[in-house]
């Protein structure tokens, strides 16, 4: 089974953009290997259309926004937002059929989804609810990343957090230096989550410092993850007040979701967004969140694209498992089973296809 | 070692919503979580455990609206001679009954192909309703043979009525059984046949369909594949266990499952019988002897999964992903 090559179902809502990046110019971007244009039509929709002018394929990102069209940039020929060809300057019938592809998107700000899948079968499913991301009771901020890896090597490394202590010592919640506590992990036909329940202990300076919370008493923690779908992770690390000592009693909860859309084989765009439920009104407790998960994403960045470009140049290897895999493995094998599908035809379970 | 990781499906204790008999011994029941919170995702084919009383766990294939995140859809046929499942389902749940649901999973995954033949006996129509409609959805051309006793004990007729002739309804006492050869045609290499019911009606299909392409035909069962002819005596041989560093031996008289739970792994498993196909496994090595009656004969011939609640090794030695 390789996890390095072009292994993304198509069939499954992707975050393209981030809603502040799709305004009333002509914005051009990879997805899933595929060139899209997206630009938001005077109704505030969005819409996506193949970035290629389907008469002499200039990207159409190189033309203009007219209304709620686009002119292309080579002989002006026009299309709706729908796709659909317009206009022609040089003549006056629009051959039939001109028309460039266009996909299905849905916006939920702060994420612009998309389907490059059947066109018709995005109607069946809904993108994943994430609806902290605009409540009143949490503070979110976010940023995108790119990482020249395959999408699926972020997910295991998200799956797993027993590199944690290794790959983020200073980092790393002081729980995670001991042996873990036993991992449960609960699964579905289309998703994976897991969680481990720390037993009281001290916060590390971070954790301290962005809670508020002293550091000289004993915390319960909660961790959880959860592989969404094939675009969408999410993690959960809850620290548990009990209010003894004069501090706020409660769970203070913090998510971070992350988007992964798959630029191509070997490279990811990573859309994350910080979520917490307390001091939501002190930016500088922001600033430090952000800190340090640039430090953690950052660093992780570095091993991923380390292992992609050694199986770039070397060929993958064979690999061994361990117990702490089993979220991953899942997670592999609700993946392959939507490409077995999407496939089609061949028997099921052949592995992932190789994409040379 | 494993045993600081519990690994377990889905399990919620969810709401009767709605009861509806739809058809002679048959109610449709729609389940939702009390809260109104959102249930797992789940793909046309796919089939729920209910979790009754005293260990009695039954599957139901899912065939509500595919887009419907907030509540499951069921179809149970009452049968006097079952194990007692199906009556507890028709006595005792009621609206607003609470019922242990665990899963989704799906083990009659609908695969992408342009054209589609769906065959139905009785109650079997439930997991192909999600399929028609994504079949419809994408524009695939597809037909449906549906087969049952008599016409007032088939379920669903009014919901494909819709459909018009691409649905034929096929009821035994004024048409007598499924005409196979009729419905099926000659083997065509963009058609693939998804068949649920009796296993009668799915032996039938399976040798009508002898001389399709390999893997043209997925069928689901209800009830255990009927016994091969014994072979002798089960023997014992060794298990290892690759990712857990275990080494231990299968006795004659014992599964693999039970096996592996003695060692004190956590994996999941459901039926017991090789019907679910929840507790399968990856395999490294080992000349496998499957029981089960999930895998097509294609699973079986790459030999990738085994389901380890019913199926053995003929070598002298298993090696498991685990």
């Amino acid at each position: 089974m390789s996890r390095l090559a072009g292994n993304y179902p198509l069939n499954c809502w992707y975050v393209a953009a981030t809603s502040d990046e799709v305004g009333r110019g002509l914005l051009g971007r990879t997805v899933l290997g595929q060139p899209v244009l997206f630009y938001r039509l005077r109704s505030g929709a969005v819409a996506a259309l193949e970035d290629r002018c389907p008469h002499r394929s200039l990207p159409l990102s190189y033309g203009t926004l007219s209304d709620d069209e686009v002119v292309c940039g080579y002989h002006g020929m026009a299309f709706g937002p729908d796709g659909g060809c317009v206009r022609v300057p040089s003549q006056e019938n629009v051959p039939y059929g001109a028309r460039a592809r266009s996909f299905p998107v849905r916006e939920e700000p702060p994420f612009v989804w998309i389907w490059m899948g059947h066109p018709a079968t995005s109607t069946l499913s809904d993108p994943p609810a994430v609806p902290w991301l605009r409540d009143a009771d949490w503070a979110t901020f976010g940023e995108t990343l790119q990482v020249e890896a395959n999408y699926l090597l972020l997910h295991e490394n998200a799956l797993d957090l027993t590199h944690f202590p290794h790959v983020h010592p200073g980092l790393s919640p002081s729980p995670y230096l001991g042996t873990p506590p036993r991992l449960e992990i609960e699964v579905t036909e289309t998703t994976v989550s897991y969680y481990r329940d720390f037993p009281p202990s001290p916060l590390v300076d971070w954790q301290a410092r962005t809670t508020g919370l002293p550091q000289d008493r004993d915390y319960a923690q909660r961790e959880s993850g959860e592989l969404v779908s094939p675009g969408l992770h999410v993690d959960r690390m809850h620290v548990f007040a009990t209010g003894d000592g004069g501090d706020g009693a409660g769970s203070y909860d913090k998510i971070l979701t992350r988007a992964f859309t798959p630029l191509g084989p070997r490279s990811t765009v990573v859309h994350w967004q910080v979520s917490r439920n307390y001091l939501t009104s002190q930016p500088q407790v922001s600033d430090q969140l952000r800190a340090v998960h640039h430090a953690t994403l950052t660093a992780d960045k570095r091993l991923l694209e380390a292992i992609q470009a050694r199986a770039d140049r070397f060929g993958a290897g064979e690999e061994f498992n361990v117990s702490a895999d089993v979220a991953g493995l899942r997670a592999h094998r609700i993946i392959e089973d939507m490409l077995s599908a999407e496939r089609g035809w061949q028997p099921a379970r052949t592995g992932m296809p190789a994409v040379r | 070692m494993s045993g600081d990781a519990v690994y377990r499906e889905h399990e919620a204790d969810l709401v009767v919503l709605r009861r509806e008999t739809v058809a002679t011994d048959v109610v449709a029941l729609t389940l939702a979580d009390p809260a109104g919170d959102a249930l797992p995702g789940w793909t046309p084919g796919a089939h729920i455990d209910l979790v009754l009383d005293e260990g009695l766990t039954r599957q139901y294939s899912l065939c509500g609206a595919l887009r419907d995140r907030t509540s499951f859809r069921i179809g149970v046929l009452r049968a006097p001679d079952s194990s007692g499942g199906s009556q507890f389902v028709h006595d005792a749940l009621k609206e607003g009954s609470q019922v242990r649901v665990r899963g989704p999973r799906n083990h009659f995954a609908l695969v992408d192909a342009p054209r589609y033949i769906f065959v139905a006996g009785g109650i079997g129509i439930t997991p192909l309703l999600p399929m028609i409609e994504s079949a419809q959805q994408r524009g695939v051309p597809w037909t449906l043979a549906y087969g049952g006793r008599q016409r007032a004990s088939m379920a669903f007729g009014d919901e494909l009525a819709r459909h018009g002739d691409r649905v034929r309804v096929w009821p035994q006492d004024e048409e007598g059984l499924l005409d196979l050869p009729a419905i099926l045609g000659d083997p065509r290499p963009d058609t693939l046949v998804y068949c649920c019911g009796p296993e009668q009606l799915l032996s039938a299909v399976e040798s009508q369909c002898a001389t399709w392409p390999p893997g043209a035909l997925h069928v689901e069962r209800f009830a255990p594949k009927p016994a091969e002819p014994a072979a002798a005596a089960d023997s014992p041989f060794e298990l290892v266990l690759q990712r857990s560093g275990i080494t231990t031996v299968v006795p004659a008289d014992q599964t693999i499952l039970e096996v592996v739970e003695g060692a004190g792994i956590s994996l999941l498993s459901s039926c017991r019988i090789g019907t679910c196909g929840t507790c399968e496994q990856e395999v490294i090595a080992g000349d496998i002897d499957h029981r089960d009656s999930v895998l097509t004969s294609e699973d079986r011939e790459a030999g990738e999964y085994m389901m380890i609640c019913v199926s053995r090794c003929r070598s002298e030695r298993l090696v498991l992903d685990l």
